[in-house]
């Protein structure tokens, strides 16, 4: 085929990329620096110097990192287990693993205030077995965010974990083992430099994802407001379209930080990766 | 008292067993080929010994102790992968450097000492390369130098020249068998790939069905297989089921029908009770006619049913009294198909088997 012909099956997805996502994010960008008819910074300076502001960037930040670490936690045992399984049970795994990715954010985000309320699943024990007096605050706290988040983004590290270590010959490991290696070496030298393309993919996911969600952290977090809630607030309740750009440039600075902080991670554990 | 043995040791999977009752002595030094099809148990009983596995009966004895139990990376073997398992995201260096740096040498030894097996497998140079970046044939050097550079107490190969094209499998064959040599290191060696086992190795073990057939010197065993199945494997196509046999003067009289052969005998090797010979279609005789007069001791008269043309020589199948015969035979102008021919047993090519 032509190369002309060839680049020209790029352009109905060039088009609508250009149209509905680069035109507007550059738009957003460019309003948050121009107010009254001159450029100005004042906008971030603003953001930064109010506390209140400050504190919930700074409580967003860290729901997403410990949700990261906890999916990272939770996942890795689980993905490493599910990869060594023969196709058949693998399979089967994984699909239980994804499962929950088919149900909507909104009805686990409703069950989890299920289980988390005063009156929950979770607290009845805790009461029951007479750990505590009184019933635990967990929902509409941060807790509750992280515990709903992780939830939600498991899977996701799951499936992308196993994709890389699937992939790792048992031979390796054996091979790291009859050089002198413990398993926990064997572990740490070969299996974890090597998944880490995979970990570094489902981190940034789990990362931005948390950073970004909504519905979960409207739902648990009570009167805990995290980045994307508070953009809402100021864009549909205060109609504060400025303010809410600039939070919107902030968070999509964050991310590209993040990615490129844990693109230069991996690179240095597994410079071939 | 032999470095290695393999006492007694019985592996089965479920209803399936891989080992029965396994014995087996390596002497110190030496280089043991294990040869056989796939699933003879000859990949089963590398992996028992580099501890990937373990006997549910018998022992494992290794320089006068028990290894039976011993884990993987207590044991100083070093391995030699089929598939090189190379780690993908570490230099050569790294890679060779690997198992010195798992016993905590201090950083100036490790570099002279992955220097000096870099330049025996003659990679010197090559250092920061990454797997990707290598031949086939140079993957390979760096598994062996990974596995040499540690020093092991005993060096296992498995099938580690099956992904190499022809031409470098044999120059690799020399190497390893020089390397070896040179080092003086107690090898075992496992392949489906009699020719290249016979090159190599001070003995052979041919397996069958989780049992060794027969385990000597490579020479012997191409000349002298102890049974029907280790003379099939290397090459024996012709096979002769004889009703009876007499002894004397060291030549052993067979008869089967109204034909009668003559066999030298296997020295060594007592086959006093065996009545099926065995032949090479090379070692057929292949006359034109069929003989007029009394028959000959060792002469079989039959038709060529099948001539086809193998480059050095012609190969026939032919019929006769007792059945199909292969035979090749160098000669200018090929017997055709259809005509009438004699078969030749040379006595000390016809060898009996159990």
């Amino acid at each position: 085929m032509k190369k002309s012909v060839l680049y020209g099956l790029l352009l109905p997805g060039l088009l609508f990329l250009g149209i509905f996502m680069v035109v507007p994010i550059v738009l957003t960008i460019g309003s948050t620096f121009y107010r009254g008819g001159s450029l100005t910074l004042s906008g971030y300076a603003h953001f930064f110097e109010d506390s209140y502001f400050n504190q919930i960037l700074l409580t967003t930040v860290g729901i997403s990192l410990i949700t990261t670490l906890l999916c990272v936690a939770l996942g890795f045992p689980t993905a490493y287990y599910i990869s060594r399984k023969k196709a058949r049970s693998k399979g089967i795994l994984l699909a239980i693993a994804i499962f929950p990715l088919l149900t909507s954010p909104i009805v686990r985000s409703f069950s989890w205030m299920i289980i988390l309320g005063r009156k929950g699943l979770i607290n009845d024990v805790i009461v029951g077995l007479g750990l505590a007096e009184k019933p635990l605050d967990i929902l509409y706290t941060p807790t509750a965010i992280v515990i709903g988040l992780t939830h939600l983004f498991l899977p996701i590290m799951i499936i992308s974990l196993v994709g890389v270590l699937e992939n790792i010959d048992t031979d390796l490991v054996q091979a790291a083992q009859s050089l002198g290696a413990s398993r926990l070496s064997a572990f740490a030298r070969i299996v974890f430099p090597l998944a880490l393309p995979g970990l570094v993919i489902g981190a940034v996911i789990v990362f931005v994802g948390s950073l970004t969600a909504y519905t979960t952290p409207a739902l648990l977090g009570g009167k805990q407001r995290v980045i994307s809630t508070f953009l809402y607030q100021n864009a549909m309740t205060l109609n504060d379209w400025f303010l809410a750009s600039v939070i919107a440039v902030i968070m999509i600075a964050i991310t590209f930080i993040v990615v490129g902080l844990m693109n230069r991670a991996t690179h240095q554990f597994n410079p071939k990766g | 008292m032999a470095l290695l043995t393999l006492d007694s040791v019985s592996v089965a999977y479920g209803s399936q067993t891989i080992l029965k009752d396994l014995k087996l002595d390596v002497e110190k030094g030496q280089l043991l080929s294990l040869l056989g099809p796939s699933g003879c148990g000859k990949t089963t009983t590398l992996r028992l010994i580099a501890g990937f596995m373990e006997a549910q009966q018998g022992t494992f004895r290794f320089a006068g102790e028990d290894y039976t139990r011993r884990p993987v990376n207590k044991r100083n073997f070093g391995i030699v992968f089929q598939s090189y398992a190379l780690f993908p995201h570490l230099s050569v260096f790294d890679n060779v450097a690997f198992g010195l740096r798992m016993r905590k040498l201090k950083d100036s030894d490790i570099k002279t000492r992955v220097g000096r097996i870099l330049e025996v497998v003659s990679l010197g140079g090559f250092e920061k390369r990454f797997p990707k970046e290598l031949s086939g044939g140079q993957r390979q050097r760096v598994a062996i130098a990974r596995a040499l550079v540690i020093e092991p107490d005993l060096l296992l190969f498995d099938e580690p020249l099956s992904n190499l094209d022809a031409n470098l499998r044999s120059g690799m064959r020399v190497e390893i068998r020089r390397i070896q040599q040179e080092l003086g290191i107690t090898t075992l060696y496992v392949s489906h790939d009699q020719e290249e086992c016979f090159s190599i190795s001070d003995r052979v073990a041919v397996m069958n069905k989780g049992l060794i057939e027969q385990i000597d010197r490579p020479e012997t065993i191409f000349k002298y297989p102890a049974t029907e199945f280790v003379a099939r494997f290397i090459g024996f196509h012709n096979f002769v089921n004889f009703a009876e046999r007499a002894e004397s003067d060291g030549v052993i009289t067979l008869r089967a029908g109204d034909r009668l052969f003559a066999a030298v005998g296997n020295p060594g090797t007592n086959h006093p009770s065996a009545l099926k010979g065995a032949i090479r279609p090379d070692d057929l005789v292949v006359t034109a006619g069929s003989e007029a007069g009394p028959a000959r001791v060792g002469s079989l008269p039959g038709i060529v049913k099948v001539s086809t043309y193998l480059g050095r020589s012609y190969q026939y199948v032919v019929e006769t009294a007792l059945g199909p015969f292969t035979a090749n035979q160098e000669m200018e102008k090929p017997f055709y198909s259809g005509q009438s021919v004699t078969l030749q047993f040379p006595p000390d090519k016809l060898v009996l088997v159990d």
